[in-house]
């Protein structure tokens, strides 16, 4: 990220210096920043109604009734989780239901845990990656935020994106499944 | 439509289950504070820079030079700062697909495919150093490779079926 930023603004700056347009450095990088202020306020609407609603589907064990859903196909993704299992499906659970925030206590918790019974410290088990695997690739059954944003910036059509949106990230969540559960077989046939 | 149905089932399945809807509600949206608190630099920082970006020619310069190799693979050179950044910072990602919906509008065929980039792909590496980092993990295995063959497949079939929805 730090190498992006610098890219942008030597670019940008380098750009204006050359091409004459120096003056309006300033102007565009203030008016830039105060842009963000405006996609802050267009993204609280969509923060402050969905993190509400998901905390009444939390209050309401949402999360726990979709945790107890995916712990089948758990078993099968992280056979050696143990005591971190509970953890791990609520972080997956917690995903799905699009609260970030929620997720990640969960599975830094489950990190913890699976750590606890690592053979080899700084080396991360099948579980581990497994879990950070999904976690990276995380099937979000309705893109909550992304939606607001597109209503407030005008949108005709904020739920165009919605199908697609699935479909695509479940082709990325399947490949991620498919990925750790060939890798975790491959690892454990050689052992 | 759907939403609103979502809603209704959502408040009436915690009614049913004895929630304090309008506490549960407040409690959650408190935690949007913090969260807008956050993001907010990271947001002015790359808005900032992408201002720069923009306004000098640069952005233009460089879609120029890529845009042969893009066009090849059919990727709108607009999308390239929100691909670039996807993967490190979720704030950061948003301000480019905020950008793009201020410059081309969110219901242009860019503001379409940007949404589906963004909804369908996750930050890899900030992911990846909060939970290994929490832990000391130094060796990651297969973790990298099978978290960006999965990035890789989520923008693949993004541009794939942005052209075939909104085409």
């Amino acid at each position: 990220m730090n190498i992006v930023i610098l890219f942008l603004l030597l670019a940008g700056i380098g750009v204006s210096l050359l091409s004459g347009t120096a003056d309006g450095v300033l102007a565009a990088l203030q008016s830039g920043a105060s842009d963000a202020i405006n996609t802050v306020l267009r993204l609280s609407g969509a923060y402050l109604i969905w993190m509400g609603l998901l905390n009444i589907a939390e209050k309401a064990g949402l999360i726990r009734t979709l945790s107890r859903l995916l712990s089948p196909a758990l078993s099968l993704l992280f056979p050696n989780a143990g005591k971190a299992k509970e953890a791990i499906s609520l972080n997956l659970a917690a995903n799905m239901l699009g609260m970030g925030n929620a997720a990640t206590p969960y599975g830094l918790r489950a990190m913890r845990l699976l750590n606890e019974s690592n053979p080899h410290p700084g080396v991360a088990t099948n579980e581990m990656c497994t879990l950070l695997v999904v976690n990276a690739s995380c099937l979000e059954l309705f893109p909550a935020t992304l939606v607001g944003l597109r209503a407030s910036c005008g949108s005709v059509r904020p739920l165009a994106v919605v199908v697609p949106t699935l479909l695509s990230s479940f082709a990325a969540t399947l490949v991620a499944v498919m990925l750790c559960l060939t890798f975790t077989r491959q690892c454990r046939s050689r052992s | 439509m759907p939403v609103a149905i979502l809603i209704i089932l959502l408040l009436v399945y915690a009614a049913f289950r004895r929630v304090n809807i309008f506490q549960a509600f407040c409690e959650g949206a408190a935690q949007a504070i913090p969260l807008m608190k956050t993001i907010l630099p990271t947001l002015a920082v790359f808005s900032a820079a992408m201002a720069v970006f923009r306004a000098s020619g640069a952005f233009d310069l460089l879609s120029s030079f890529l845009s042969p190799a893009l066009n090849v693979l059919g990727v709108d050179p607009a999308l390239v700062p929100l691909l670039v950044v996807r993967p490190f910072s979720g704030s950061a990602a948003l301000a480019a697909l905020s950008d793009i919906f201020t410059q081309y509008g969110p219901d242009s065929r860019t503001g379409l495919t940007a949404s589906v980039l963004l909804g369908s792909s996750e930050t890899v590496f900030y992911t990846l150093a909060l939970y290994f980092g929490s832990v000391g993990i130094k060796k990651t295995r297969f973790a990298v490779p099978a978290a960006l063959l999965s990035l890789f497949t989520s923008v693949v079939t993004g541009l794939l079926l942005s052209s075939l929805f909104f085409d």
